[in-house]
């Protein structure tokens, strides 16, 4: 479930941790400044996704631990986050 | 080199639990933005109500919370059950900063007369978080039943497979917000 490592300076979770706070941060600013940014935004839009994709899997190997596991459990995360996102992104590209 | 297990963490019928959650998730999800690729003026215009900074400290709370989760199962892996239920307790809490920023978000929308009947972004909107909101008030409980055990001693190094089965309904919550904030909140 964990990935601790007493003789780390920092644990590889606290790690994960920071990063998905950043990829959280990242996206909310592209939505909130895209009007300055100028994005397109079906680039916009995809690129969120893609984000959040990166997030759930990170989650999913980490925190959930499924990184240490072997055989058809170890996909079910990211077979669920290609679903969707497949089936989003196709909505929203052919709604532009 | 970590020796791979052919299970998940956890119970194994909570994994099965997962999955058909996941699934609901996922149809929810598809129904959404191929409905809003029908009404797209309307999600998008909609979409500008939403308050994105409510977002933020919902997904950053959720992240929070299941990081103390994942500190809580390294806890009991060392056996300290007082830890672990410490942990625990941080992760309840930040759901419960989950529960009252979307609860202010809800009175917000109410209080302009806002129903599931307004339209059909709103319809979305509100049924979609709503029932995501209701399987973060069951993780809490789930949690603080764990913790309680943990507190009582009810785990140890040898024996916390109840910890992890906690732990991965909580990260499954968190999971589906990942999704959710994004496509709700920041797509258009």
């Amino acid at each position: 479930m964990t990935t601790t490592r007493r003789n780390a300076l920092v644990r590889p979770c606290t790690i994960i941790y920071l990063l998905l706070i950043g990829l959280t941060l990242l996206t909310w600013a592209l939505g909130r400044f895209n009007d300055r940014i100028g994005l397109p935004v079906a680039t916009l839009s995809m690129t969120v996704l893609g984000i959040a994709l990166l997030k759930g899997q990170l989650i999913g190997d980490f925190f959930m631990g499924l990184r240490r596991v072997r055989g058809a459990w170890r996909w079910v995360v990211t077979l669920w986050l290609l679903l969707p996102a497949s089936l989003i992104g196709y909505a929203f590209l052919s709604s532009y | 080199m970590t020796e791979k297990n052919r299970q998940p963490p956890g119970d194994l019928a909570i994994w099965i639990f997962i999955c058909a959650e996941l699934g609901v998730f996922a149809v929810f999800f598809a129904a959404y933005a191929f409905t809003r690729a029908q009404h797209v003026e309307l999600f998008n215009r909609y979409q500008q109500t939403l308050n994105s900074n409510y977002a933020l400290i919902n997904t950053l709370a959720l992240i929070t919370s299941s990081y103390f989760v994942v500190r809580a199962v390294a806890a009991i892996r060392d056996d300290h059950q007082r830890s672990c239920a410490r942990w625990l307790g941080a992760a309840i809490a930040m759901g419960g900063v989950f529960l009252v920023v979307k609860s202010m978000e809800y009175h917000h929308h109410f209080s302009a007369g806002v129903t599931l009947s307004t339209n059909t972004f709103y319809m979305f909107y509100l049924s979609l978080t709503f029932f995501h909101f209701m399987h973060v008030l069951m993780g809490m409980v789930i949690l603080a039943a764990v913790a309680l055990k943990a507190r009582r001693g009810g785990y140890s190094a040898s024996a916390y497979t109840g910890v992890e089965t906690g732990a991965s309904y909580w990260h499954m919550v968190d999971l589906v917000w990942i999704i959710l904030f994004p496509l709700v909140y920041v797509m258009r």
